[in-house]
C-alpha cells in the first residue's frame, strides 16, 4: 500500500477514506495543525478546521522520499510518537512515503529500486526529506548507502526534488556528528545543495507538526512557508524559548534554581542559572510540547534547554554555561530599608587581630614580671662643699 | 618660683572646662533653626502615594549618566541594594514580615539639609550648598577623606571604593537640569505624584494642608524635614513610622551647629589660641632664662656643659 | 630671680646604646613586617581603597584613621605631656626623659601622618592646603590636616634637633662640631617660642581629633557623644602620652638592663595619675549632666564597655596616688599599661565600636588593612630602636656618659669620673 507507484495520483481525501480514517479524526488533526502553526502558514490561515480539512483533502498526496544519513532516526521517531490520533498512521496516508529506510517493508536492492522508480516517476515534483548529517571528509566515505557515499546519493536524489526539507539539527546544520572535532566533516544539507529550495527544521528532535505544516502547505498549493535567514520556517522558529516559556514569571521575579533538586527546583523555578539556553534558542517548544503530553519537554520536566536547534549552542556551548540575555526586563523585587552591608569578615583577619592582642597581653605579663631595675635612691647627689656654699644670686 | 602656681593652673582648667560646658549646653538649647535660602528648591515625597514603580530610579540613572548597578542580578538588570557609587536615588520597601499587607515604599536620596553636616565637615568645601540650596560635590577640592560619610546622619554620600580616582556620589538635585529650567529626573517621571518638585515654602504648605485634610493618615501628623536635622529640602510624609522607612531619629536642631559651636567660639578670630600662645611664651621665657642661668652656673662650677 | 640650689644631677645625660647591635633578630622581623606593610600601602596608592581594606560606605573609616592616627598619636603626645609637666609646671626632674618623650612623639606622629596619606582617597588634591581661600576653618578635619603636619615637621622636629645635632657632633669632624656650636645659641634663642607652639598646637589638634566625632551626632552612642569630647580627648592625649613614655622607659631599660631614676618615674606616674583623675572627674560630670547615668548602669553592651573603660582608667590612677606604688617598678608598669590601654580604648571606641550607623552592618579590618597598620607600627618601632641605639636619648647616669660618649666630646675638660666635679 505504501509503495504503490500510482498512489500519487490519488487525492489525500480519497486516500484517507480508503484507509478508513474518520472525518472526526482528521478534523482533530487539522485543529492540532492550526494550533501548532497559528501564524505564518498559509495552509492554516483559515477560520475553521473544516476549511483546512477541505483544502488538504483536495490536495494530491505528495511523493516523499526520505533519506537517512548520519542520524539517530530520532526525527522519524518523533513523527511516530503521537497517539491521538495515531499521527504516524495519519501522516502515512497524507503523504506517499515512497522511500523510508526505517518504515518501508522492502530492503536491499528492492528498496533502492523503489527509490529510483519514485524519483523517475515524480521527477521535479517529489519532496526530499533529509534526516542526518552528510560527511564530506575523505570523499564522504564515512556514510555509504548501497555502496555509494552519502554525498553522491544526496546530489543524485536532490536533482529531481521540488523541495528539500532538512529535518533535524543534523540535516539542518550538522548536529551531533558535527560537534568538535567533527572528524567526519559532517555538514547540513544546505552546505551541499545550493540550487534547490531548502527548508531547515532544526531540533533534536523537532516538533512533528512543523514538518507537517510545511509538507501540507506544499501539497496544497505548492509553496513553502516564509523562511528566516537560516531557512527555518518562521511560523515555528520566529520566537525564542524564553519569550514563551511558562517559567518566565520566575525569571522575572529573580527566582532561580541553583542546583538540581533544591527547593527552587521543586517549585518549578527558572532554570536560567543552570545554563538554560532558552533565551538564545529559537524554537517553539515552550508552547508545543512533545508527545502530545503537556509539560513533556525539557524545561517542563526541570532540565534546562540545551539549545538543540541552534548551531552556535547545541553540542558546542557546555550545557551548564549561562547565556546572555538580549532583552532584559526589570524584576519586581525591592531592597529592604536596612540592607545588610559590609564586607565578609575574613577569618584570617580576626586571627591576626586575636594573635596580636594575645602577643601584646602575653608580652605585657612577661615584661611586668621581669621589670627589674637598678635604681638610685635619689636623683641628686649634693656635695658637702656646695651645701655649705649655699645658693648664689 | 613658677610664674603660674599650681592653684592658678587648676583654676584656669576648671574655668575653661565649665566655660565650654556652658557654651555647649547653650549651643544645643538656643540654636536657632537655619534659614533656608530664598529660592530653596525642594521635593515632597508622600509614601502613602508611592506605588514602587521605580521609574524615578531609572530616570535618575538616565539623567545623571550613571551606570546601572547590576551586581545583584549578575549583570542583567539594575538592582541596587542601597544608595551607592552608582545609585543616587533608590526605592526601598518596608514591609512587616508578620503582616505582609502592611507595607510602604520609600524613596531615598540626599536630603539637601538647610545646614548640612557634610558641608560643615568637609575640609576644603568640596561639598557645598550652592544655588537654590542644592548640596553639590566638587571633585577638584575633594581629598577623599570620607568625613562627609561619617558626618551625614542620613548616610547619603557614597564613595567609589573600587576606583583609583574615587568620587563622592550623591543626589545633586539634577543641578544640570535645574539650570535649564527642567525638573529633576525623578520628580519629572513620577506617575502618581508621590514625589513632587517645587519651592520649599510651597511644598511645606502643601504638605501641611495634606495633613490637615487627612487627619490620622500621616505618622505623627508632621512633615519630616521641617525641623529634623535643622530642616531639610527634601520633605517626607509617611503613614508608617519614620524610623521604619529608614528616616533616622535626628535631633530637631542642626548637627553641623552642634559639631562646630564650641569650635567656632574657641577659635573666633584665633583670639583664644593667640592668648594661650602668649601665655605659654611668657611662661617659657621665664623658665628658659632660669634654665640658661642655671646651666651657665653649673658649667662654671663643675665644668660640665649641658648636653646639647 | 631665685635660683634653685646648685646640684649636680647625676642623671643629666642622655646616652646612645652604642654597644647594642642594630640588626638583631627582632629587628629583622620588624623590617619584614614593615616591608610587607609598605608594599601593600604602595599598591593601595595605585588602586582603589576598596581592594585593600574592609571599609564600606557605612564604615567609611577603617583602622588607619581611627587607630594609627587617633589612637597612636595619643600615645605620641609624650612630647606634650612631659613637656608641659617639665616646663610649664616646673617639674625639673622630668627634663632627663624629655628626649625620650619627644622622640616617641615624633616617630608616632610621622607614622600617623603617613597613615593619613595612605588613607585618603584623592591625595592629589592635597595642594588645596596651601590655598587659604579654600579652607573650611570650622571643619575639625581641616584643623587636623593643617595642625598635625605643622606640629610634627616644624615644632616637634625642632625639639628633636638637639638630639640629631648631638650625634652629628660625635660622628662629625671638628669643622662640623664648630658649626654646630656656632648655631646652638641661635637655636636656643628661639626655644621658648618654639616650645610654646609645641604645646599649643597639640592641644589644638588633639581636641580637634575629639571634635571629629561630634559631627557624627546621634550615630555615636550617647555614653561617648558629648560636646566635651574635645576636652576629654586632649586630657586623654596627655595621659596616654605620659603612659607611653613611662612604658617605653620601663620596657627599654628593662630589656637592655639599664638603670632608671626611681624619682623620675615616680614623678611621671604622679603627673599621669593626677591628669587621669581630672579626666575622670570631667567624664563623670559630663555623663551626669547629660543624664546618662542610668544608661551607664544599664549593663547592656555599651554600658559594660563604658564601665570597663572607665574603671580600668580610674582604679590604676587611684593606685598611683600612693608614692610607694609609684616607686615600685612593677606596680608602676602594670598600672601604666592599664591606663594606657584604657586610654587608647577611650580614643578608639567612639569612632568604631560606639559608632552605630543606621544600616544593619558590620566592619572588620581586612588582612591587607591590618598588615599596613602593623607595617606602620613596625616602622615606628624600627625608628625608635635605631634612634635609642645611635642617638643620645635614653637617660643614663653621668658615669655611663663618661664611658661611652665623653671621649667623643674632647673639649669637655675638667670633669672627672663618677660625676664629681674637679676643683679649679
Amino acid at each position: 500500500m505504501l509503495t504503490q507507484h500510482r498512489s500519487t495520483r490519488v487525492s489525500i481525501g480519497q486516500q484517507l477514506k480508503a484507509a478508513g480514517i474518520s472525518r472526526r479524526t482528521f478534523l482533530e488533526f487539522c485543529t492540532k495543525l492550526m494550533v501548532a502553526a497559528p501564524f505564518g502558514l498559509e495552509l492554516t490561515d483559515k477560520v475553521h478546521a473544516q476549511e483546512v480539512a477541505r483544502v488538504i483533502r483536495k490536495a494530491r498526496r505528495p511523493s516523499v522520499i526520505w533519506l537517512h544519513f548520519q542520524d539517530c532516526t530520532g526525527c522519524t521517531e518523533t513523527l511516530l510518537r503521537t497517539s491521538k490520533p495515531d499521527l504516524g498512521e495519519l501522516i502515512l496516508q497524507i503523504i506517499s512515503l515512497d522511500y523510508h529506510e526505517t518504515l518501508m517493508a522492502a530492503s536491499g536492492a528492492l528498496a533502492e529500486k523503489c527509490r529510483r522508480d519514485a524519483m523517475e516517476e515524480n521527477f521535479g515534483r517529489y519532496v526530499l526529506v533529509v534526516e542526518g548529517a552528510i560527511p564530506q571528509k575523505d570523499g564522504g566515505v564515512y556514510m555509504k548507502l548501497a555502496g555509494k557515499p552519502a554525498l553522491q546519493v544526496l546530489e543524485e536524489t536532490a536533482k529531481g526534488a521540488a523541495a528539500i526539507i532538512a529535518i533535524g539539527s543534523c540535516a539542518a546544520w550538522g548536529g551531533i556528528p558535527s560537534a568538535d572535532p567533527n572528524p567526519t566533516g559532517a555538514v547540513g544539507v544546505d552546505d551541499i545543495i545550493k540550487n534547490k529550495p531548502i527548508v531547515n527544521i532544526p531540533g533534536c528532535p523537532p516538533n512533528p507538526y512543523t514538518l507537517l505544516g510545511v509538507v501540507l502547505q506544499f501539497a496544497s498549493n505548492g509553496t513553502l512557508p516564509a523562511l528566516d535567514d537560516k531557512k527555518r520556517p518562521k511560523f515555528a522558529f520566529d520566537r525564542t524559548i524564553h519569550d514563551q516559556c511558562p517559567r518566565r514569571p520566575h525569571f522575572d521575579a529573580g527566582q532561580f534554581v541553583k542546583q538540581y533538586g533544591d527547593e527552587g527546583h521543586r517549585h518549578g523555578w527558572c532554570l536560567y542559572e543552570l545554563g538554560c539556553k532558552g533565551p538564545d534558542t529559537h524554537a517553539g517548544c515552550s508552547t508545543r510540547h512533545f508527545n502530545e503530553v503537556v509539560d513533556a519537554w525539557p524545561i517542563g520536566i526541570g532540565a534546562p534547554c540545551i539549545g538543540c536547534t541552534e548551531k552556535h549552542l547545541a553540542f558546542r556551548v557546555p550545557m551548564f554555561s549561562v547565556v546572555p540575555i538580549h532583552h532584559a526586563v526589570p524584576p519586581d523585587t525591592y531592597p529592604p530599608v536596612h540592607a545588610e552591608m559590609g564586607k565578609q569578615v575574613s577569618p584570617l583577619a580576626t586571627a591576626i587581630v586575636g594573635g596580636v592582642a594575645g602577643l601584646i597581653a602575653g608580652g605585657a605579663i612577661v615584661a611586668s614580671k621581669r621589670v627589674e631595675l637598678t635604681v638610685h635612691g635619689k636623683a641628686v647627689e649634693v656635695t658637702d662643699e656646695q651645701q655649705n656654699r649655699g645658693p648664689r644670686s | 618660683m613658677s610664674l603660674v602656681s599650681r592653684r592658678t593652673a587648676l583654676k584656669v582648667l576648671a574655668g575653661g572646662g565649665l566655660g565650654s560646658l556652658a557654651t555647649g549646653q547653650s549651643a544645643q538649647a538656643s540654636e536657632a533653626l537655619p534659614t533656608p535660602p530664598a529660592d530653596a528648591v525642594a521635593m515632597l515625597f508622600d509614601s502613602t502615594i508611592c506605588t514602587g514603580c521605580k521609574a524615578c530610579v531609572v530616570a535618575c540613572t538616565d539623567a545623571n549618566n550613571l551606570p546601572p548597578d547590576t551586581k545583584m542580578s549578575g549583570g542583567i538588570w539594575q538592582m541596587p541594594l542601597d544608595l551607592n557609587s552608582e545609585t543616587k536615588n533608590i526605592i526601598k520597601l518596608c514591609q512587616d514580615p508578620a503582616k505582609p499587607e502592611n507595607f510602604s515604599f520609600v524613596k531615598h536620596q540626599c536630603m539637601h539639609c538647610l545646614d548640612p553636616a557634610c558641608v560643615s565637615a568637609c575640609p576644603f568645601h568640596a561639598l557645598n550648598k550652592g544655588a537654590k540650596g542644592v548640596v553639590a560635590w566638587d571633585g577638584s577640592l575633594c581629598i577623599g577623606c570620607r568625613y562627609c560619610e561619617v558626618a551625614c546622619p542620613f548616610e547619603v554620600p557614597k564613595f567609589e571604593w573600587d576606583r583609583f580616582n574615587p568620587k563622592i556620589v550623591k543626589c545633586e538635585f539634577c543641578n544640570h537640569r535645574l539650570k535649564e529650567g527642567f525638573e529633576p529626573g525623578c520628580t519629572s517621571v513620577c506617575p502618581t505624584g508621590a514625589v513632587v518638585f517645587g519651592k520649599r515654602d510651597d511644598l511645606l504648605t502643601r504638605a501641611k494642608a495634606r495633613i490637615t485634610d487627612h487627619p490620622g493618615r500621616y505618622f505623627e501628623s508632621r512633615v519630616y524635614g521641617e525641623k529634623d536635622a535643622g530642616g531639610t529640602q527634601v520633605l517626607y510624609l509617611s503613614g508608617a513610622p519614620f524610623k521604619s522607612i529608614g528616616l533616622p531619629d535626628v535631633p530637631q536642631y542642626s548637627l553641623a551647629g552642634y559639631a562646630t559651636s564650641v569650635h567656632k567660639f574657641l577659635y573666633k578670630w584665633m583670639l583664644i589660641p593667640a592668648a594661650v600662645y602668649g601665655l605659654l611664651v611668657a611662661i617659657m621665657r621665664r623658665r628658659w632664662k632660669v634654665h640658661q642661668v642655671t646651666a651657665a652656673r653649673e658649667e662654671a662650677e663643675t665644668g660640665l656643659k649641658e648636653q646639647l | 630671680m631665685r635660683l634653685p640650689p646648685l646640684n649636680v644631677n647625676v642623671w643629666q645625660r642622655g646616652v646612645p646604646l652604642l654597644h647594642e647591635p642594630l640588626l638583631t633578630l627582632p629587628m629583622v622581623g620588624l623590617i619584614a613586617l614593615a616591608l610587607i606593610g609598605m608594599t601593600l600601602a604602595s599598591i593601595r596608592l595605585c588602586t582603589g581603597l576598596g581592594y585593600f581594606s574592609g571599609m564600606t560606605d557605612v564604615y567609611a573609616w577603617g583602622i588607619w584613621k581611627t587607630f594609627n592616627v587617633m589612637t597612636l598619636t595619643a600615645l605620641g603626645s609624650g612630647g606634650l605631656g612631659v613637656g608641659m609637666a617639665a616646663w610649664v609646671f616646673n617639674r625639673a626632674k622630668l627634663h632627663i626623659v624629655m628626649r625620650t618623650a619627644i622622640l616617641t612623639s615624633l616617630i608616632l606622629y610621622t607614622t600617623g601622618l603617613v597613615g593619613i596619606l595612605i588613607d585618603i582617597g584623592r591625595p592629589w588634591n592635597f595642594y588645596n592646603i596651601l590655598l587659604p581661600w579654600r579652607w573650611n576653618e570650622h571643619s575639625a578635619m581641616f584643623e587636623i590636616m593643617v595642625c598635625m603636619p605643622v606640629y610634627a615637621f616644624i615644632f616637634l622636629a625642632f625639639e628633636n634637633l638637639p638630639t640629631v645635632l648631638g650625634r652629628l657632633s660625635y660622628t662629625g669632624d671638628a669643622a662640623m662640631r664648630e658649626r654646630i656650636h656656632r648655631w646652638m645659641p641661635r637655636l636656643r634663642s628661639i626655644y621658648p617660642y618654639m616650645l610654646a607652639g609645641a604645646y599649643l598646637l597639640p592641644i589644638m589638634h588633639q581636641s580637634s581629633l575629639g571634635a571629629l566625632m561630634l559631627a557624627a551626632g546621634p550615630k555615636v552612642h550617647p555614653l561617648w557623644q558629648s560636646q566635651f569630647l574635645p576636652l576629654l580627648y586632649v586630657f586623654q592625649a596627655g595621659i596616654c602620652g605620659l603612659a607611653f613614655v613611662i612604658f617605653t622607659l620601663l620596657a627599654s631599660c628593662s630589656y637592655w638592663h639599664r638603670p632608671l631614676d626611681r624619682d623620675v618615674l615616680s614623678e611621671l606616674g604622679r603627673a599621669m595619675g593626677l591628669l587621669t583623675l581630672v579626666w575622670a572627674v570631667i567624664r563623670i560630670a559630663d555623663i551626669a549632666v547629660r543624664g546618662q547615668i542610668t544608661e551607664a548602669l544599664s549593663l547592656d553592651f555599651y554600658s559594660i564597655l563604658f564601665l570597663c573603660e572607665f574603671l580600668l582608667t580610674l582604679v590604676p590612677a587611684v593606685v598611683l596616688l600612693a608614692p610607694e606604688a609609684r616607686s615600685d617598678p612593677r606596680t608602676l608598669f602594670n598600672m601604666t599599661m592599664l591606663i594606657g590601654i584604657s586610654g587608647m580604648a577611650y580614643r578608639f571606641i567612639p569612632t568604631t565600636v560606639a559608632y552605630r550607623p543606621g544600616a544593619r552592618t558590620y566592619y572588620f579590618p581586612s588582612v591587607a588593612e591590618l598588615f599596613i597598620a602593623m607595617g606602620l607600627i613596625s616602622i615606628a618601632i624600627i625608628a625608635y630602636l635605631i634612634a635609642v641605639k645611635r642617638f643620645a636619648v635614653l637617660p643614663a647616669p653621668l658615669s655611663e656618659w663618661y664611658e661611652t660618649v665623653h671621649d667623643l666630646e674632647p673639649d669637655h675638660k675638667g670633669v672627672a669620673q663618677h660625676g664629681h666635679p674637679t676643683h679649679h
